[in-house]
């Protein structure tokens, strides 16, 4: 199984963007971002709390859509998924 | 016409186009990089989404405030102090709905669209914070 995981804004900066990440089967959107984040210890604290929660700031999105931090843990990746993760956004 | 895009428009040209049968009113939002003491600002989007989540906020405004044309242009990229960063051109048959209409779209896309501005100084620079912070975000 294949994903790309994208980092935008400080995230990006932090951790790189356009990540392919092969998860193992059953890998949920948490497990799988804090995998990622977790390779830099600066990137991984932006995004989680000291309990391995997203902060309540962060944006996350599967496939162009919004997953609430309390399923992440719950919903799992699957082969091809473009998983997001943002700060809020800042635009006009 | 709704874009994330790095090149400039041609603002006339668009108000020109908006000049839809029925139109009684143009109203224009021109956004623009402040000088708060910075040198540039870059401006990262989520592409997709971005550009579907305008599209979502013009055809709620279309319905709503019953307008007639909409285009919305948001700039990425390296900009400098005085350049257009987003474009809302909008038409309707009477002021009210046009300014309302046009209103509706800057303060949603502030709200919504996932694009980012980074100041640059000449210290380096600093990531400008959302103005909804908790929560914000497509929906």
């Amino acid at each position: 199984m294949i994903v790309k995981v994208r980092f935008f804004a400080r995230f990006r900066e932090l951790l790189g963007t356009d990540i392919p990440a092969e998860p193992e089967n059953g890998a949920t959107l948490l497990s799988l971002v804090r995998a990622l984040a977790g390779k830099k210890k600066e990137g991984y604290d932006a995004i989680f709390d000291e309990h391995g929660n997203f902060h309540e700031f962060v944006i996350v999105m599967r496939n162009g859509k919004r997953v609430e931090h309390g399923d992440a843990g719950t919903v799992k990746v699957a082969d091809g998924d473009e998983i997001a993760v943002f700060p809020p956004v800042a635009g006009g | 016409m709704i874009r994330v895009q790095t090149e400039d428009v041609d603002i006339g040209a668009l108000i020109t186009a908006a000049k839809k049968p029925g139109t009684g009113a143009v109203v224009v939002f021109d956004g623009v990089v402040r000088d708060d003491d910075i040198t540039e600002m870059e401006l990262e989007a989520y592409g997709d989404v971005a550009v579907a989540e305008m599209e979502k906020i013009a055809h709620e405004a279309t319905v709503q405030f019953r307008l007639l044309h909409v285009d919305i242009i948001h700039r990425i990229g390296r900009l400098s102090v005085g350049e257009n960063i987003l474009i809302i051109v909008v038409s309707a048959g009477h002021r009210p709905e046009a300014y309302a209409g046009s209103r509706y779209i800057i303060e949603e896309i502030k709200k919504s669209v996932p694009i980012w501005k980074k100041e640059l100084t000449r210290d380096g620079g600093r990531w400008v914070a959302g103005e909804h912070g908790h929560g914000a975000g497509p929906r």
